[in-house]
């Protein structure tokens, strides 16, 4: 669960984005500072094919990549399409909308940013009753806390 | 007099479209060569050169009952052979596609003999005779009724018509059964359930913005025709489901 009291951002993108831009786009955002934490968010690429009669066999897909984001690897696992950001404070926004900026600046589609609330803040009764009471609250809102595999995390300047 | 169909009202360019697609008098343009051997990697139901599986004698072969149905219709090739009912299923992108879902039915229905087209919103699958399956489907996807990039053969795991389209312009597909190449030209490197392909399948390279926009068949009101401004399709859409409403009251108009 998030505290209400730090800004959130949305970054949309108007199509989805490569690996390769991705890797960019969360490097100079990395750079910034100022994050304290971050989702990526996206229609998912199974590792293997989920469903049908080629069910179970392994799905490569170019797009399922290692990405190295500050000084960790990261594994997508979905077509980053949406990167939503929890922010120390308001200060950061203008500097993140300039990240932005520069690196969508050459490509032929536009990207957004916008704020609001995009975490939840506190536990809903479906989360209750699909993660019992012990789930872990600092990651239930962002993605499934049964997930194998924690959050990554990547270390600050501070 | 003869009845003569009209295929659909409106009188804009998507309306247009839309006719030209349903009417079978009409040719649809041929955009792209593909051999009969490509269509049956994709479809993945039999190997190439393979004979093909029946699921019953053929007609010649066997007793037929004495039916007047039987007598007025020819049976497709597919029928006669006794082949198995197998199919081939598209996924259109809301984004300008050529073709989509209901107008893809309505096509099939005009144009094809011996199908059971099934529409759902995001996709649709066409069953029939295996042997008539790989001659439509030939057509479907050698004709303007394909985009590369913005339809997709897929049999199962069909997410990705309603969503963003990637950065080079192709449908999201889970399971990136067509690939863009460094060449700018689409392969196919799995089959419509996703099993790989010994070979890539070449469809073609992707249509350019203007023509999807001039051929589309998707109303759109970001920068496409908005539905709104199709007067007389509203009027007509408006009276059918006014009809359809009232008619547990017996309307007259």
């Amino acid at each position: 669960m998030t505290e209400a009291i730090y800004p959130q951002v949305r970054i949309v993108s108007a199509r989805f984005l490569r690996p390769d831009t991705a890797e960019q786009l969360l490097n100079r955002l990395v750079q910034v500072g100022g994050i304290r934490r971050m989702s990526i968010n996206g229609p998912s690429i199974p590792a293997t094919v989920p469903y049908g009669p080629a069910r179970g066999q392994p799905n490569p897909h170019p797009d399922r990549k290692v990405i190295h984001v500050g000084d960790q690897d990261v594994q997508l696992q979905v077509q980053v399409g949406t990167i939503i950001l929890e922010l120390e404070d308001e200060s950061c926004i203008s500097a993140i909308c300039e990240a932005v900026d520069e690196v969508f600046a050459d490509k032929d589609f536009s990207c957004t940013v916008q704020q609001g609330r995009y975490m939840k803040t506190q536990p809903t009764m479906s989360d209750y009753a699909k993660y019992g009471p012990d789930a872990d609250k600092e990651i239930l809102g962002l993605v499934d806390p049964r997930k194998k595999g924690g959050p990554i995390i990547i270390q600050g300047t501070k | 007099m003869a009845y003569k169909p009209q295929y659909g009202p409106g009188t804009s360019k998507v309306a247009e479209n839309r006719r030209k697609q349903m009417n079978p008098s009409q040719k649809l343009e041929k955009m792209r060569d593909v051999t009969d051997e490509d269509i049956v990697l994709i479809l993945g139901h039999r190997a190439p050169g393979a004979a093909y599986p029946t699921a019953h004698p053929p007609l010649a072969e066997q007793q037929e009952p004495d039916c007047p149905i039987r007598k007025i219709v020819t049976p497709t090739d597919g029928a006669k052979a006794g082949d198995r009912v197998r199919y081939i299923q598209f996924a259109d992108s809301m984004f300008f596609a050529p073709c989509h879902p209901y107008q893809r039915t309505y096509t099939e229905c005009y144009r094809f003999r011996g199908i059971d087209p099934g529409t759902l919103s995001g996709r649709q699958i066409v069953e029939c005779r295996e042997r008539d399956l790989e001659k439509y489907s030939k057509e479907l996807v050698e004709t303007e009724l394909l985009d590369a990039a913005r339809t997709g053969i897929r049999g199962a795991t069909v997410h990705g018509h309603s969503l963003r389209l990637a950065e080079n312009g192709m449908m999201f597909d889970m399971l990136q059964r067509s690939v863009l190449g460094e060449d700018g030209i689409v392969r196919y490197v799995k089959n419509q359930i996703g099993e790989p392909l010994d070979r890539a399948v070449a469809i073609g390279k992707p249509l350019d913005e203007k023509w999807l926009k001039a051929h589309t068949t998707i109303f759109h009101s970001l920068g496409g025709t908005p539905y709104r401004d199709d007067a007389e399709y509203i009027e007509y859409v408006q009276r059918i489901h006014s009809l359809r409403t009232k008619y547990g009251f017996m309307p007259k108009e």
